[in-house]
């Protein structure tokens, strides 16, 4: 039956195609959620499979980032479901001469309400396959939802806990070699010579070669296969020896003497610069000479890894007529696109199997990795599998960028901004880094970086708006502080008088911003976090309110004084609306996740660079936040039925301005360089 | 040659004495639910039970195992016959991409082997080695109280047992 979603067997078995990444995100297990309820069958009749890398099936809905799965699969899922389900109970009621509106679908079968008659699914397709799709088929009401809005345990959290989840780390074939790569540890460098006569002694290396990216110049963002030399073995042991054997001489280029000391210098330096604002210079000095007292300020993010816990892997076969891959990949479709173009081949002689991530949070998004498999299966023509050392996914890798976004405010006399200039990171506002705020004008202008970058680029879980919430929910605390007002009141007035933003931005963005939405979280926060009443209790807050993709958060931390510069916190309370939520324990834990996420770029070490090479190796040096210093979270939901939006990056960017609003309370001591050093929180 | 037990079952190995026992299970036994994510024993994503003491197995040789017992995720519990871990990590929804869970499952059996009944400090400190990317703790730490508490309840003895090895199928492009 031809449905990209769903595949249905003349045995019943019914398959739902799931045309998105799951990389823990819990996106196979929603939209598979949709999809049963949708089509009448119960979730353990389901079996779940990853569609392959298919731009003409799945135009842009396939390539997972952005909080957008569920989002953008909400309405063409169910429409293409109930076609499908309207279809079945079509070929029934030709069977057997009834009325569709005397039959429902359940648990995989068409019933008939006014007599005894049943028949499976299977049973019906050879029918259905004669009949013309219906068109303009009605979509389940809520009340008949039996899935959606429940806290169900999908597949992949079993497969977890057996240990059994086809990672693409754990694949095998007859044949593969199994390969590691020596990387140019600075970006922009190049390979003078190396020796591989140690590698080549190691017990089970079989071949050394020079790695070459296949584009002379490569993008840091798209591609970006850097210069090395592979060692390819029996086994992933003896590639990773071999590499370490290897004796290599480098060029580092442009970048070897630079760290990222420099890079915070020039951008601090263009932030505060003079050149003003934008072409509205005019106007802007116009406005802001109106007010009565002006406020500035910058905040600045460092360099971070996402460092997912599987490390980036990747197998391939390349077949010279046609290639296969293997991989977890956040972008299935851009990346069967992208070797297509790299190769010669057409995208229909490339098959990218998706399998499920050990973690992206947008670094899979990116192909390099895949690029790298590829092209040493073109030289092998076996099937080869690159898996990086978790040395690799840090010194080596792309990385969330530098930031620092500088902030001024013209106030009038009660400390109210009339008007902001903006310098920093964004070129303006948008659907992920929306300005929701009532403040009559505002002025942008874009920091443009300086090339070449220090390191290449990747997504990290919320992107933009990581740094983006930083500054600006700092900002509107400061202001707040300086006017004398409760910074939670404060918002709630900015909000207040602030119009619906017009943000459509298909496909990425799908509806524009609310503001009263923000301010309702903001009401609702208060109450759940009792705010403004701890102090007696010696717990001081800090608030932040954010608005990602179209979906809205506050972020209320608890934090208390422990001992002289030492600061502890208690609990973060969140409250989301996203929209109708499809599966309330995946929702919140995507909650969870983000306050941790947040909470380990505010307190741990970030990638540091000297002399053009990245300074952390492992975990030891890239910490990640233990269990110990996870605080309580607690999460909200707003109740409603809106279309669901994406809930995967939502707390993000609210979480370390919040801690550090609640710190500022606390200390009377205003942190505005990520991370936090002091005062010391355990 | 050489014979590991694993799981309750002996294997034959013909593979170089220094080569990590993760390798040797994940490449050579396809025994691929013990995890590399670190290789420098500091992420815990790796570890299996030697003798009932939590190991990680990235950072012991193959040389170094003589007669010892060796359990892994595999010999825990499967989809019919789930340990009580894993029942209470599924009914908590504790994992997220999944990838660190066997290791903190194979942590939190070594923790209940001698603690039957963990406070949130005994498990945050026996859990310390074992990091997750995804930021599954609380959770972590609820499904261990819940499957000590079930365990106590059903006055199970909490020695660990295992099911044997189920086979890991190669597919073939
Ligand atoms: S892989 Fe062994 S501790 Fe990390
Ligand atoms: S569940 Fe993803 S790293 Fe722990």
């Amino acid at each position: 039956m031809p449905n990209f979603f769903i595949r249905i067997s003349p045995d019943n078995t019914i398959t739902f195609l799931c045309a998105r990444s799951e990389m823990g995100q819990g996106t196979s297990t929603g939209l598979a959620m949709i999809a049963a309820d949708e089509l009448g069958v119960d979730m353990d009749q389901i079996e779940i499979e990853f569609s392959t890398g298919s731009s003409e099936r799945y135009g842009n809905m396939q390539d997972t980032g952005g909080s957008n799965g569920i989002r953008m699969q909400w309405p063409a899922l169910r429409k293409a479901i109930a076609t499908t389900r309207e279809l079945l109970i079509l070929a029934a009621c030709n069977k057997w001469e009834v009325l569709p509106k005397d039959c429902y679908c359940e648990k995989g079968i068409v019933n008939h309400r006014l007599s005894e008659k049943k028949a499976a699914f299977g049973e019906l397709l050879e029918i259905a396959s004669t009949l013309a799709a219906p068109k303009d088929v009605k979509l389940k009401e809520p009340c008949e939802f039996k899935y959606i809005g429940k806290s169900i345990i999908g597949p992949k959290t079993k497969l977890a806990a057996t240990g059994r989840t086809n990672y693409s780390l754990n694949l095998k074939f007859e044949d593969m070699l199994y390969a590691a790569i020596e990387r140019c540890p600075v970006w922009g460098g190049r390979l003078v010579s190396f020796n591989d006569d140690k590698a080549r002694r190691v017990p089970g290396v079989i071949e050394v070669v020079q790695v070459k990216p296949l584009e002379e110049q490569p993008d840091d963002y798209k591609g970006g296969v850097r210069h090395g030399v592979a060692v390819l073995a029996s086994n992933t042991w003896a590639a990773f020896e071999g590499k370490k054997a290897l004796e290599i001489q480098w060029d580092g280029g442009a970048n070897a003497k630079k760290s990222d000391e420099d890079i915070k210098r020039e951008l601090i330096q263009d932030s505060l610069s003079n050149n003003d604002i934008s072409l509205e210079i005019d106007e802007a000095n116009r406005v802001f000479k109106k007010g009565d007292d002006f406020f500035s300020a910058y905040y600045s993010s460092p360099f971070q890894a996402n460092a997912c816990m599987e490390p980036l892997n990747a197998t391939a076969y390349h077949r010279g007529h046609k290639i296969e891959i293997w991989a977890g990949t956040q972008s299935p479709s851009i990346t069967r696109d992208r070797i297509s173009e790299l190769m010669g081949l057409p995208p229909a002689a490339i098959t990218v199997n998706n399998l499920p991530s050990g973690g992206g949070f947008g670094r899979r998004f990116f192909t390099d990795y895949v690029e790298e498999a590829v092209v040493l299966s073109n030289h092998f023509r076996k099937p080869v599998k690159v898996t990086w050392t978790r040395e690799d996914t840090l010194a080596t890798s792309k990385n969330h960028p530098y930031w620092v976004d500088n902030w001024e405010a013209s106030l009038d006399n009660k400390g109210v901004p009339i008007a902001f200039k903006y310098k920093g990171a964004i070129a303006g506002p948008s659907g992920f880094t929306p300005f929701p705020y009532g403040i009559p004008t505002t002025f942008y202008r874009p920091l443009g970086y300086r090339y070449p970058r220090l390191l290449p680029r990747a997504s990290w879980r919320s992107v933009a708006a990581h740094p983006w919430g930083l500054s600006l929910e700092s900002f509107i605390d400061e202001l707040a502080h300086r006017a004398r007002i409760d910074p939670l009141e404060f918002r709630i007035g900015l909000l207040k008088n602030a119009d619906v933003v017009e943000q459509v931005f298909e496909p990425w963005v799908g509806d524009d911003l609310y503001p009263d939405k923000l301010g309702n979280t903001l009401e609702i926060a208060a109450e759940k976090a009792n705010w403004g009443v701890g102090k007696e209790r010696g717990i001081y807050q800090g608030v932040s309110s954010i608005s990602y993709n179209t979906s809205y958060c506050t972020q209320i931390v608890d934090l208390s004084i422990v001992g002289e510069d030492i600061l502890k916190i208690h609990k973060v309370t969140a409250v989301v609306d996203c929209g109708l939520v499809i599966n309330p324990s995946q929702a919140t834990a995507q909650v969870e996740g983000s306050i941790v996420w947040g909470l380990t770029a505010l307190l741990k070490n970030p990638i540091t660079v000297r002399n053009g090479r990245v300074q952390q190796r492992n975990f030891d040096t890239y910490e990640l936040l233990k269990m110990a210093e996870v605080p309580e979270i607690e999460v909200y939901f707003v109740d409603n039925e809106n279309a669901p939006t994406g809930i995967g990056e939502l707390a993000v960017p609210g979480l370390a301005p919040a801690v550090l609003n609640a710190v500022y309370a606390a200390t009377g001591k205003r942190i505005r360089d990520l991370p936090l050093k002091q005062p010391k929180i355990v | 040659m050489k014979t590991i037990k694993i799981n309750g079952e002996d294997h034959s190995l013909d593979v170089p004495g220094n080569v990590p026992l993760l390798w040797v299970l994940r490449d050579f036994l396809e025994l691929t639910g013990t995890k590399y994510s670190c290789g420098i024993g500091v992420c815990g994503a790796c570890t299996v039970l030697i003798d009932g003491k939590p190991v990680r197995s990235c950072s012991r040789s193959l040389d170094s195992l003589s007669n010892n017992n060796v359990v892994t995720i595999e010999g825990l519990g499967e989809e019919e016959r789930l340990h009580e871990l894993q029942k209470a990590w599924i009914e908590n929804d504790v994992p997220q991409c999944g990838y660190c869970q066997s290791g903190q499952i194979m942590s939190a059996l070594a923790l209940l082997s001698v603690n039957a009944d963990p406070s949130d400090a005994d498990i945050n400190q026996a859990m310390a080695g074992n990091l997750c990317r995804c930021g599954t703790y609380l959770r972590i730490r609820k499904a261990i109280k819940q499957a000590a508490s079930m365990l106590r309840n059903t006055k199970n003895d909490i020695s660990i047992k295992t099911i044997g090895n189920k086979g890991h199928k190669s597919l073939l492009p």
